[in-house]
Parts: C-alpha cells; structure tokens; sequence
C-alpha cells in the first residue's frame, strides 16, 4: 500500500505549486481535482498580476506572503520556462492622502522601489490617463504571468519530481484510518498522512468530508473584457485606480500575451463563473476613467471569475478537528501573487523541509511563433508539422499542439489546449482552430471525435452524428 | 521566389485575381493555407452560387471547382497550398509550409484573404460560455465537412445567409431548430434564404428579439431571450427562457485584415480604403473580395477580384494611371461605396454600396460638381442586398457622390 506524505486537494496554482515545491523536495504528493484539467478555478479567472505587496493590510498573511512570493516568482518562472514581465503597476487617483496611506503600507510590508509620482511623472509611464488622475503610486517590483500556463508548468514539474496527479476525481469520501488517510472516489482510494485542502471554491465540501473546519465564504464576481492584441499599445504598464473596500478596483493590463487586460468588478455573487450585462457596462464605465484609449471595441473576449472570500485574510491553518490537515480558505487576490510563499508556508506547517537540490526540470513550452527562423526551419525539417498553421490568430502550429498532447501532464480538453499553447486565444477564438484542434486531441488521445471534451466532463464539443452520418478523424 | 503578383488567399475572390493578374501575362502566386483551392465554398455544401456568373445553380464546391480548373489552365499561375503567409511586407511576404520559412517578393500584393466570424464577445454576449455556443460557420464545417451535430436543440441567433442556410441545414440533418432570433426588423440575408430555408421548414423568425443570456455549465442548456427596444435595449419584462443544447450565431463577419500593419480601413465596412483599381493606402497592396466588404453573392465576389487582379498586375507592369484623383463618396441614403477613391479618365467605374433603408421604385445617381454622371432605376432594394452602379466617368469635375435621389 502506497501511502503519500500529502494529498493536496484542488490543482489551482496554490495546490500545484505546493505539489512542486513537495516533491522537488522528495516527498509524495498526490493531487486530486474535480475538474478535467488543473487551473480551472480561479487560477484560470483572475488578472495574471504578480502585484509588489502594497495593498494589504501590515502585518497580515496576504501582506507578508505576497512580498515574499513576488520575490520568489522570477527564479520560479526562469526554472520553469514560463514567460514573465516586469511591467510594472500604478495606483493613481485624486486623492494624494490616500496615495501615501498606500505608499506608508507598503512600507511597512516591506515593499521595495515604491514611489509617489505626480500626473506629469505619472504620464511617462502611461500617456493615455484620463484628467481625473493627479497623482499616484508607482511599483517598479510588478510582473504579468499567465496564470494557467504556469499552474500547468507545475503540475508537469511535481509530475517529472514523481508526484502522481488525478484529474476528474471525485471525492466520495474521507476517512481516517489509524493515522493515515483513505481518500476514494468509490472506485479508487488513494492513502496519505497528512491533506492539504486547497480546494478553491469547494474547501468547504472538501472540509465537510475530512470533518474539519468549514468557513463563512462568500463568492465576489469578477468579470473582465480581453482585447485584440492590436490594442497592446494601449498601455504598458498595468493601471490601477485607488482601491476601495471592494478591492483593487477596475484596472486595465498587458497581459504576457499582447493583450490588454479591462476589469474586474467585484459584487457579491454565487459562485458561476457568468458575465452580466450590468457587470460589463461598469467595467466598461471605470475604466473610461482611468484611461482615455482602452478601445473595448476590440474585445475579443469577455469572461468572469469568482474570488471565494473569508473575513479580510487569507485562512492558511492546521485544522484543529482533525490532525493532519491543513486547509486554505479565502485565497483570493493577492493569491497568485502569493502562491509561491503560501506553498513554503504550508510545508513549515505540514512539518516537512523543503530542499529542491536534486530537483529535475521540465521542458519548457516554447511557440514555434517565437522562434528564430534559423530555429523554425530546423525544427520544420525534423517534424514537418511544425509547418502547418492551426491557429491562424494566434500562429500556433500542429507541432505546437502535439507537443501540448505529450506532455507529462495529459490534455483532454479543447480549453486545455488553449490554456497551454494559445490555440483559439485569438480574435476569431477558436471559429477557425477549435475543430482541427479537437480532431487532432481525438486522434493523438485516440479517442472518437464525438468524445473530445471543450472542458470538463460533459462538455463535449460535439452532439453526435448527423442523420446516418460518419466521420473520419 | 520571385513574382510580379502574389495573390494571399485562395477562395474565389483570391482565385479570381490570380485569372485577371494571369490573363495579363502576370508571373502570378496564389498562396492558401488549406490543402486545396476554394476557400469557404468547400463547406457551403448548398446550392444557389454561380446563378449569375455561370448562369447556372451550383453548390459552393462545384462553384471553387469550376473556378480552380480554370485557374489550373494558366501557366503563368503557381499555386502553393498548406501555406501560411505569416507578415506582409512592402514588395515581400513571409510564408510558412512544410518546407519552413522563407520569403517571396513580388511587385504587387492581393489581399483576398477573406472574412472571419464575429463572435459571441463581439456582440457582448452574457452568461455562461460552454460547449455548444459557435458561430454558423463552424457549425457549418462540422456538419457539412465532419458529419457531426453542433447540438440537437438548437437555437439560431442572427438571420444572416449563414444562419438562416444552418437552419435548413441542421433541420434536414436531424436537429430541431427552435427558432431563429434577429435583433433588428428585418433580415440581413438575403430574401430567397428566408422563404427557403425558414418558411419552408416552419422554423420560427422573431425580429427586435434577442439573446439576454446563455445558461449552461458544461453544455449550452437554454438561453434567456426577450424583445429590445428601437434602441436595442433589452426589455427584462419580456424575458422567457428557451432550452436548446446549442446556440449558433450567425451576426455578421468581419474583413480579415489584421496581417497588414498599417493598412487605412473603412470604418463602416471594416475592410481596406481603395481606390478605382482596389489598391489600398500601401502602395502594390491590393485587395478584394469579402476582406474588402462583405459580399452576398460570391459572383459579385468573382466580378470584383479578377479585375482587382488585373490591376495588380498593371501596377507590377508600371501601367497603373493614377493621375487626377477625386473621392467618392457615399451620399443620402447609403452606408458605405467602395471604392473611395477615382481617377479621371476613360475608364468606367462599377462602385458597390450598401443603402441604409429599404427603397422601392428610386433612383440611384452617381453626381458630380451637380453633373449626372450616372443613374439606375431600383425597383426594391434592402441593405441586405449589395447594390452597384457603372460611372463614365471621363465628365467629372471633383468628387463623384453616390446617393439616393
């Protein structure tokens, strides 16, 4: 009988970070998720920012663990291979009092290369501010990162560190045998010391299960447009306004892919991921006020995600119920930002050491798009299906998509495949590539066309035959 | 590679090019991403294409294969297909094939690279975006080319010729379409697609009536829909919900020009500004077909390229007249004309337009410094229908203004 050292639940970048940090530490980890990918909760929804640590509160766990985790993220995502930007980020507003409150907290929190910038300071790091905004807080230590690019990164990375990974995984039922585990989904049961409950959304149900804690969350919607990538002039540097007690407010980014970022709204919501229209009309209203230029005309996309929150902090705590678990609640933002700091924090809770000397690396994912030409025609000669365009916004290549297929981390989903190589990220989104890119998961999968999922379980792309129809891959 | 014309696209209107740049003894490339010749035809499996061109009914593959044996006869065409051409250059293009990477120069581009899809962002559509929710055109290639279901339920938002041909299509194939929904008065498709495709199935049309939101985690399982106001307003009261595994959008298409850096478009038609010989504001860079504006019937499509064409390869020959030029304009009554720019001389001009509103019985005139230089009597005309009119335009003074009497 196997028994892991931990059961992380829920691959969102918090679980999958931990899974990586474990076991490039030689420990045996087994993540479970529901869902038919990782990073399809809020890792997947949110703004990709990696902020400098100046919003929250002194002396609190997101404070100290989004500065340490902004100083952890350019090793983690050079080791990876994920693409990262210092854009670097501005506050701006009216209100020069609340500008400094800002600044002094981020003081406190230990934030470095913070300054206070008048409008005319301000307007060389972002032309297009709108009138309203005299002054500002400028943080050089801001970065974009793709989220799920860099969830899926380290769930491959725990993958090739020997950790086992089970998608699609639901959990019937939690028992604690002796001092071990049993978790099973009525068909499997896997066994371990300790859990991590990092279940996003669901901490709550998985909680319910071990017996441990549960929470007072509430769901706050967070919804967004996405732009053409011909609008990536629009602003260099990601915008904040001054935040309220909703949050960050309505910012407008560069994304790591030439996009341009527009929203969030924060409310009170239940916790489907949906876009409304009165949601969208006050993204496309606040963030008038911040810039002059944001053309969201050239949407290419509009989408939500749902923060889980829990009181003002993030709940990071060994269970007192029951032994051996630990649960983490409210990782809403700055999580992302976090995630790298929150997984060594839980290792020191779990009790276990981490030491990733001998830790092995993954290959990293690298466009064919992004390649010199001495380096494509190398790579065309060996394999000629990089010569073949899939996508044709975004110019991603079969070879691409192949390369997505054979990865450690096995991809089932239409949104997989866009999530890791950006096929049907572009402006057609996916009216040109979705059906190549589900005949060629049906071929390499080898699995039927009519099986190939666009997410989850259920989400099939297509509804079956034609009238006495047949097919062929 | 070297040649006097490349031609990026290989559907009608880039096949039709490629025919007028070789029929002027153009050294002539066609470039195409596909495995073969004829673009979007390849899909449209019905029939009705040709009527004009070909005074015959052909369906779009019959149509892509009678043009691409013709454009087979000339010597002076090469045709590279599973080709992608990744960067337009001034006088260059950068493609990629199986063969790699490399770069063909030529003296004169066309553009005829077609028109993507607007998509459900496009239209600001709310709710949840699962798996059933595409565009008609998808759901076209996935019937008509995989022999698969786009859903069993389905409802059909915008009556646009895709839709309203993927309602009858999707109807014969074994779905049931719930209705069609067209949030303004009347159709943008064309009048026959209505009373073939709709009447003649019992397939409900509803106008001012929209999509409020899509419901569905997974799977697409019903939508909210209700009427809007004039304003396009969504009116909650009249709010019902509609269950269907699929929604399909058939709401207009878009001039896919964004591999051109710098190119001047049209805000109405989203396509290139062009002068009388379709050339745009960079200089040897032509283009036609639906990147330039978005046509109904692809005869027009055909008419419109191979002269586009044969003015590339003009233009390659150093032959282009480009003195004397004068706007033209888009009057009373009309929403755009291509192209915006004339020369004057002997040529005649075929300017096409779209009317804002339905007319009957009305003459379009074509003026110039209060001069007539052209008019044609429209018995009925919709904006649904693309309209032209021929201009002598030897007596122009200034601007030619195309408009409504």
């Amino acid at each position: 009988m196997k028994i892991y050292d931990t059961i992380i639940i829920g691959a969102g970048v918090v679980g999958c970070c931990l899974a990586s940090d474990l076991s490039r530490s030689h420990h045996k980890v087994l993540v479970l998720d529901k869902a038919n990918d990782v990073a399809t909760g809020a890792s997947k929804a949110n703004s990709g920012l990696v902020h400098a640590g100046f919003d929250a509160k002194e002396g609190s766990l997101k404070a100290m663990l989004n500065v340490k985790g902004n100083r952890l993220y350019p090793a983690m995502c050079k080791r990876l291979g994920v693409p990262l930007e210092k854009t670097g980020a501005i506050v701006v507003g009216s209100d020069k009092s609340a500008v400094e409150t800002l600044y002094r907290r981020g003081q406190a929190n230990g934030v470095k290369n913070l300054f206070v910038l008048s409008r005319d300071e301000l307007l060389k790091l972002a032309p297009n501010l709108s009138e309203e905004v005299t002054v500002g807080l400028y943080a050089k230590d801001a970065y974009v990162v793709s989220p799920y690019l860099l969830t899926i990164c380290l769930c491959e990375e725990a993958i090739v560190n020997g950790a086992d990974v089970r998608l699609n995984f639901n959990i019937a039922k939690i028992e604690k045998q002796g001092e071990v585990f049993a978790v099973t989904n009525g068909n499997e049961t896997f066994f371990a010391k300790t859990i991590v409950n990092s279940a996003g959304a669901g901490v709550n149900d998985v909680a319910k299960l071990i017996g441990s804690e549960t929470y007072e969350i509430t769901y706050r919607r967070g919804e967004y447009y996405v732009l053409d990538s011909t609008e990536s002039g629009t602003t260099k540097i990601t915008v904040f306004p001054l935040p309220t007690k909703d949050g960050k407010g309505i910012l407008v980014t560069p994304t790591i892919d030439k996009n341009i970022l527009v929203g969030p709204t924060s409310y009170e919501s239940d916790d489907s991921t949906i876009t409304t229209v009165e949601g969208l009309a006050s993204v496309k209203e606040k963030s008038q006020k911040l810039l002059t230029n944001v053309n969201l005309r050239r949407a290419i996309r509009q989408f939500a995600g749902v923060r889980s929150i829990v009181g003002d902090d993030f709940v990071i705590e060994k269970s007192k119920k029951v032994k051996g678990v630990i649960t983490l609640a409210g990782i809403c933002s700055p999580g992302l930002s976090s995630a790298p700091a929150i997984s060594r924090y839980v290792i020191s809770l779990l009790g276990l050491n981490f030491d990733d000397k001998d830790a092995k690396k993954i290959t990293p994912y690298r466009l064919f798009k992004n390649l010199s030409t001495s380096e494509k025609n190398e790579l065309v000669k060996k394999d000629k299906r990089y010569g073949k365009i899939v996508c044709k916004c975004e110019n991603i290549t079969e070879g691409d998509i192949v390369f997505a297929l054979n990865r450690p981390l096995k991809v089932c989903s239409v949104d997989g495949i866009k999530r890791r190589v950006r096929a049907g990220m572009g402006r057609c989104q996916g009216g040109f590539c979705s059906l190549p890119v589900a005949s060629l998961i049906a071929k390499y999968n080898k699995i039927p066309l009519e099986s190939v999922l666009k997410e989850n379980a259920k989400s099939n792309v297509f509804a079956g035959k034609i009238r006495g129809g047949s097919y062929e891959v | 590679m070297k040649f006097d014309v490349v031609v990026v696209g290989g559907g009608p209107a880039g096949m039709s090019a490629a025919i007028g740049s070789a029929k002027n003894g153009a050294s002539t490339l066609i470039i195409e991403r596909n495995d073969e010749l004829g673009g979007i035809l390849n899909q449209c499996i019905h029939n009705g294409f040709g009527l004009h061109y070909y005074k015959e009914e052909l369906t779009g593959p019959e149509f892509a294969n009678r043009l691409s044996k013709e454009v087979k006869k000339y010597a002076n065409i090469t045709i590279l297909t599973q080709t992608f051409v990744t960067e337009i250059k001034q006088n260059k293009v950068v493609i990629s094939n199986k063969d790699g990477v490399q770069e063909v120069e030529t003296k004169a581009i066309v553009l005829a690279t077609g028109a993507r899809e607007k998509t459900p962002a496009n239209i600001t559509l709310t709710g949840s975006r699962p798996a059933g929710l595409m565009t008609a055109g998808v759901a076209q290639k996935m019937v008509n080319t995989m022999g698969l279901l786009p859903g069993k339920e389905v409802v059909i938002l915008g009556s646009g010729d895709i839709g309203l041909i993927m309602a009858r299509r999707l109807t014969l194939e074994g779905a049931k379409v719930k209705a069609v929904l067209e949030i303004n008065k009347t159709t943008s498709g064309l009048r026959r697609n209505v009373l073939q495709c709709l009447d003649d199935f019992n397939i409900p049309l509803f106008f001012q009536t929209t999509v409020f939101s899509v419901v569905g985690k997974d799977r697409v399982e019903g939508i909210y829909y209700g009427k809007v106001d004039d304003n396009y307003n969504q009116l909650k009261e009249t709010q019902k919900f509609l269950k269907c595994d699929a929604l399909i959008l058939s709401v207009g298409l878009t001039p896919e020009t964004d591999i051109v850096k710098g190119l001047k478009t049209m805000r109405v038609t989203g396509g290139g500004e062009v002068d009388e010989y379709y050339m745009t504001n960079i200089k040897g860079l032509f283009t036609c077909g639906n990147v330039l504006h978005i046509h109904d019937l692809v005869d027009n499509v055909c008419i419109e390229s191979e002269n586009a064409g044969r003015c590339a390869s003009l233009f390659a020959k150093k032959k282009l007249d480009t003195s004397r030029p004068v706007n033209v304009i888009a009057g009373n009554g009309l929403t755009y004309v291509v192209p915006s720019t004339a020369y004057i001389n002997d040529n005649k001009l075929v300017c096409r337009f779209r009317l804002k509103n339905k007319i009957t019985r009305t003459n379009i005139v074509a003026k110039s410094g209060g001069v007539v230089l052209a008019k044609r009597f429209v018995l009925a005309g919709t904006p649904g229908e693309m309209q032209s009119l021929e201009i002598e335009k030897a007596n122009a003074t200034g601007d030619i203004i195309v408009e409504v009497e």
